[in-house]
């Protein structure tokens, strides 16, 4: 009797536990089948999305270009279809990489998006940021995102002799491979020496072509250089339906340079700003700028584009209380670079470049959150154009609302 | 013991349970839980290859052309290093209304794309075919379909500065008349006047027709009409103008400015006084008093002669969403805002039982700057009373947003003209 009652026990408690055990391990598995949906539903959702940002203009169509609050949005170049996208809109979002820019003379924060000497400052008033894109999306406070749209060609340029002649040599690669054959076109601006240009710098601009070698690289030479001076390459290789951008500036004189703010994206207005005022430095002075504005034609070739100077092409700038910035109008909305060069003395040069839309050098746009840390991100790619550059977009999408499993 | 024995046997059960339940429950790896939208990115790559037709250029090469591995040095360049591909172009042939799709060369990164690969395919073009779009014919399915131009060499026109009447008149021909069945130049104000006497001038269909009065605020008066419908200062004329309008059912276009506000006829008027006050001879004034009575003349209400003016100056006017659609649809592209002074009242649609059916601008206020109107019964009337000078873009824009005739494009598929590209991705790498 007592032995069938131990007996009882035993097999009740082994039953018991067992019985735990496989529901545990039961539960696990489904938790993770659950964990697995839910995970493929972000990914469903991420295609979804990034397809929604990119081949959709936003509300209204023309927010890119001017300082509207857009109430749809979209980064689709609403003149094109398919995806085409906007260099202007690109220009509008908030980067979440650059730190915030502070210009004490306007009182205002800039949002950031400069690399080397390519100044690019919006105005926070008409940057877009993540959390109204996020309302504006529909998915505030269900989804975070980061969206980065990366130039696919690098176009690489690095000095190899500084003059007499200068020599510089130019590599295209792409995402996986060198760029073999591509033609390389160019624009070389040098800011003149002596005071050729009155009392504003004067510069030269000279044009060519070439073609890339097997690896990709081509070495390109200007005896016309035959002292240090200041100047700045800009390039374009395209292959085959791809089309990078890069460009490369020396500048003889750092310690005061320009520093260009768009301020007004409707009326195409341009802030030029003593650099002191901005990140200040050593030895303020003042100095002459002298602005041109080159395009990139249907040929692949770099055409200046004329400024009249009530435009405010050629001034004068200083630092501190009293002096005011100056402005300067952009001549069009087909997206280009505005080339700024500037002096102190007749060897004391250097130049600036800020691009008319994000593409005309190529520059890389992150907009959104970070998701370091996050449990589960979804990654979806893109290949995309704007204004003939080729670019890719990526999406990465996670979820805010949490992983727990009731099993 | 035995229950403890049956126990063991029960969990040796539900282990096996479990071990035979995991094993179909497979869980996919994790590239297949969230994968890269391969087929998207296929698309996509190939539309950037072609963002300067230059994929469609290579695939129309032969197999052996040097475009070919330019192409293959894109596609690697641009594809993420783990992303193999494979493209392959087609050409596409048509016999007996079947398609037929044979492989014409293949370039590929890898031996094989894996177990799991997408593709997206693109349709592209030769650069050496053009498509044709053959317009449908205003009056095809119906009644009408002639279109009458007033040409006439023996009057003169006003606010139509920088231009003649004959210049707006050719430009007129060449963009209507693919849209209408028969075209008619009326080269003097003799034809005119057979015309509204109801004799067709080439044995076209006088009914249903439209008429577009190429001479801005003018309108050419033949002599008969001159001797005989003359009171008010030609007012009379117009009454007669709306009148025939009505009668034939026409649409009577008018291109710029307040409508018919003088009457030409250089042959007619010769005298020393005969101009519009404004140094242009063979003209008379006939002020609003002649738009009032062609309206009168239209709804067919009996003549009285109202001198009253009746436009206004409304300002800037934009182009309204159905002729911003219409301008891509016909590919005629006027500019999106103009300025209106002479844009009439919405009170006439009332007055004399109009329905506006097409607005080419939208109305500011109580103001229609341009619209076609069409009366209850029979007759239409198209109204720019926009400043000068005239643009007759966009009479072409509100004639077609009217009337709407289909436009039908040649075949894509003809054989030899396309190639179907076929880019195959498959990821390598990871799990």
């Amino acid at each position: 009797m007592v032995s069938s009652t131990i007996d009882h026990m035993v097999a009740t408690v082994v039953f018991l536990g067992a019985l735990l055990l496989f529901v545990g391990l039961f539960n696990q598995t489904i938790q993770t089948a659950i964990l697995y949906q839910r995970h493929r539903y972000i990914a469903t959702k991420c295609s979804d999305l990034l397809d929604n940002i990119l081949l959709n203009p936003g509300y209204p169509l023309d927010w890119g270009t001017s300082n509207c609050t857009p109430t749809g949005f979209g980064i689709q170049d609403p003149e094109f279809t398919q995806y085409k996208l906007s260099p202007f809109s690109l220009m509008r979002l908030r980067s979440s990489t650059g730190e915030l820019v502070y210009y004490p003379k306007t009182d205002s924060y800039y949002s950031n998006i400069t690399m080397g000497y390519g100044f690019l400052l919006v105005p926070l008033t008409e940057a877009i940021n993540y959390s109204a894109a996020a309302r504006l999306l529909g998915i505030n406070g269900t989804y975070g995102f980061q969206l980065t749209i990366t130039p696919i060609i690098t176009v690489s340029i690095k000095e190899l002799q500084p003059k007499n002649p200068l020599i510089l040599s130019v590599n295209v690669t792409g995402m996986g491979f060198p760029l073999a054959n591509a033609a390389v076109s160019y624009c070389f601006l040098t800011v003149g020496e002596g005071g050729g240009g009155g009392p504003y710098p004067s510069y030269t601009m000279e044009y060519g072509t070439d073609f890339a070698d097997e690896t990709g690289s081509v070495l390109l030479n200007f005896p016309s250089v035959k002292t240090d001076v200041s100047y700045v390459l800009i390039v374009y290789a395209h292959l085959s339906g791809l089309v990078g951008v890069g460009y490369y500036e020396h500048a003889t004189y750092e310690d005061n340079y320009v520093v260009p703010f768009i301020d007004n994206l409707e009326e195409r207005r341009v802030l030029i700003a003593h650099s002191y005022d901005v990140h200040g430095g050593d030895s303020p002075a003042e100095i002459a700028y002298n602005a041109s504005f080159v395009l990139l034609t249907e040929d692949f070739t770099l055409r200046e584009m004329p400024m009249e100077n009530s435009t405010g092409k050629v001034g004068k700038i200083n630092y501190g209380e009293g002096k005011p910035y100056k402005n300067i109008t952009i001549p069009t909305y087909n997206p280009g670079i505005l080339i700024i060069s500037y002096r102190k003395s007749a060897q004391e040069t250097g130049v600036v470049l800020m691009p008319w839309g994000i593409s005309a050098m190529a520059f890389p746009v992150t907009f959104g959150d970070d998701p370091f840390g996050r449990e589960w991100v979804a990654t979806d790619i893109r290949q995309v154009i704007v204004n003939n550059i080729a670019y890719q977009a990526k999406l990465a999408l996670w979820s805010l609302q949490g992983y727990g499993v009731i099993g | 013991m035995m229950r403890t024995i049956e126990i063991f046997m029960v969990i040796i059960i539900i282990t096996a349970a479990f071990i035979i339940s995991s094993l179909f429950a497979v869980l996919p790896s994790p590239r297949q839980v969230s994968p890269l939208n391969l087929r998207r990115l296929a698309l996509t790559t190939l539309q950037t290859l072609d963002v300067d037709h230059d994929l469609s250029e290579t695939v129309f090469n032969e197999s052996d052309n040097l475009a070919w591995g330019q192409l293959q040095i894109a596609l690697s360049a641009c594809l993420p290093p783990n992303i193999v591909y494979n493209l392959t172009a087609y050409e596409v042939s048509s016999a007996s209304g079947t398609e037929l799709y044979t492989s014409i060369k293949s370039i590929s990164n890898a031996e094989s794309l894996g177990i799991a690969s997408d593709a997206g395919s693109y349709l592209v073009a030769s650069s050496n075919v053009t498509f044709d779009v053959t317009p449908e014919k205003i009056g095809e399915h119906g009644g009408g379909g002639t279109l009458y131009v007033l040409n006439c060499s023996d009057a003169n026109g006003w606010w139509i500065t920088g231009y003649t009447a004959q210049s707006l008149a050719q430009d007129l021909y060449s963009l209507l008349s693919p849209y209408f069945q028969t075209t008619i130049m009326v080269q003097n104000t003799t034809q005119l006047g057979q015309m509204l006497d109801g004799t067709p001038l080439q044995n076209e269909t006088l009914q249903n027709a439209v008429v577009i009065n190429t001479f801005g605020e003018a309108v050419p008066i033949p002599s008969n009409y001159a001797d005989t419908y003359n009171r008010d200062s030609y007012a009379e004329y117009c009454y007669q103008l709306g009148k025939k309008v009505h009668q034939y059912n026409w649409t009577w276009v008018s291109i710029v400015g307040y409508p018919l506000y003088y009457v030409s006829n250089t042959g007619y008027f010769t005298g020393p006084n005969d101009h519009n006050t404004w140094g242009i001879y063979g003209m008379k004034r006939v002020e609003p008093g002649g738009f009032n009575s062609f309206l009168r003349g239209l709804d067919d209400q009996t003549y009285s002669y109202n001198g009253g003016w009746i436009t206004g100056s409304p300002g800037v006017v934009y182009l309204s969403s159905e002729a911003l659609y219409y301008c891509n649809y016909y590919g005629i592209y006027p500019a999106p805002y103009h300025t209106a002074t002479r844009a009439l009242p919405s009170g006439i649609t009332s007055i004399y039982n109009l329905n506006v059916t097409t607005y080419i601008f939208n109305p500011v206020g109580n103001w229609i700057a341009g619209a076609v109107y069409r009366h209850d019964d029979s007759g239409a009337l198209l109204a720019l009373g926009l400043t000068r000078t005239p643009d007759i873009r966009l009479t072409a824009l509100g004639l077609l947003s009217d009337y709407k005739p289909r436009l039908y494009a040649s075949e894509y598929t003809a054989s030899g003209t396309s190639r179907l590209v076929i880019l195959q991705l498959g990821q390598v790498g990871g799990v």
